[in-house]
């Protein structure tokens, strides 16, 4: 695959060093000539000392070939300006960004542009991890709509069939790690003292299954 | 008429000064709050906030003016601006100053905006050099 990365920040340099790793052709660009040193000395992929806006520095980048450009610079509406132009002028297949706050957002959504939005996923992710300190999200589904999490079984839950702890449409039980090995529960499996449980859980159902598991069966 | 600045720098306060001397209405919108408080106290009306934002834009009355000046000194900024102030707000017009020649062709009715006028290019024209284009209004 080939990239272009427009910001050779420290997310611009760490996603240019592993996507150059993983064998793709990279070519980033970045105002600043110093933001060069943050990329590893082996690096083979180019590096566009300019103006990322300016379509001389894009085709320089390989815009003109490239299957996916990614716009991690630090000023959110450049990020934006320079997808456009890359959807719409070199009709780059795939398309991302990211925006540091959420002002620019309304725009992005009636542009139809993918944007990773870095203080909203922080603040959600930090949030959670309070509200539900035994229950931290191994991995989140979509936009957080669903999360995998795990925890372990109280006591008071041994002996009971694992499927006790389903609610349709809410909470599912996935996977039961027991001993160090990992089974997937069949109907009628009882859980027992020690199992680590996975769940995949509705957001909204986080506080129902924190009940659960902290003495609540409803 | 009822006007609106976006970016109280040097440029976007002289735009306000010579609208108001015209006998235009004008509402600056100035992200920074200590060149707001300067600009209020040089009597201009105000409000603090990002122009790319169409609730800034709103309280600066967006939805009874009749145009919008984009004056940030960042050529981005300015195309945010337009098109939020045309495809979210539906300003009946928008002119956008650019600050980069280079970013002239960006500057049409894709982004919002109606016309706009390069410094660089008007001053050559000035010279007397053939300068492709000055400004591009892309109204009949």
């Amino acid at each position: 695959m080939q990239v272009v990365i427009i910001g050779c920040g420290r997310a611009g340099a760490a996603l240019a060093h592993r996507l150059d790793i993983e064998g793709d052709t990279v070519g980033v660009i970045d105002v600043d000539p110093a933001a060069r040193l943050r990329l590893p000395p082996r690096f083979r992929g180019r590096f566009v000392h300019a103006d990322g806006m300016h379509t001389e520095a894009l085709e320089k980048a390989g815009i003109d070939r490239t299957d996916a450009l990614a716009a991690l610079s630090g000023n959110d509406s450049l990020n934006v300006v320079i997808m456009r132009i890359a959807r719409e002028r070199y009709r780059v297949p795939h398309v991302v960004g990211r925006l540091h706050d959420t002002d620019a957002a309304p725009v992005c959504a009636d542009l139809g542009l993918a944007m990773v939005t870095s203080v909203r996923m922080t603040v959600d992710r930090v949030h959670r991890m309070l509200r539900h300190r035994r229950l931290e999200p191994e991995h989140t589904f979509g936009n957080g709509e669903s999360l995998l999490v795990r925890s372990g079984v109280p006591d008071y839950l041994a002996g009971r069939h694992v499927h006790e702890l389903d609610v349709a449409g809410e909470i599912q039980v996935v996977e039961v790690t027991r001993a160090g090995h990992s089974l997937i529960p069949a109907p009628g499996s009882r859980l027992r003292n020690g199992d680590l449980v996975s769940f995949v859980v509705a957001a909204g159902s986080l506080e129902r299954l924190r009940g659960f598991l902290g003495g609540r069966l409803t | 008429m009822r006007a609106i600045v976006a970016g109280g720098g040097l440029v976007g306060e002289q735009v306000a000064r010579a609208l108001q001397s015209a006998g235009h209405e004008t509402v600056i919108v100035e992200q920074d709050r200590a060149r707001a408080a300067e600009l209020t106290a040089a009597g201009h009306r105000v409000v603090t906030g990002n122009a790319c934002v169409s609730e800034v834009l709103e309280a600066a009355g967006a939805l009874r003016a009749d145009v919008l000046v984009a004056c940030t000194p960042r050529d981005e900024e300015n195309l945010l601006v337009c098109f939020v102030a045309k495809r979210h707000l539906e300003l009946p017009r928008t002119v956008a100053r650019v600050n980069d020649d280079t970013n002239l062709w960006l500057f049409d009715d894709a982004w919002g905006v109606d016309a706009a006028l390069s410094w660089p290019a008007a001053l050559a024209a000035l010279v007397g050099e053939p300068a492709a284009r000055v400004h591009r209004d892309l109204r009949p």
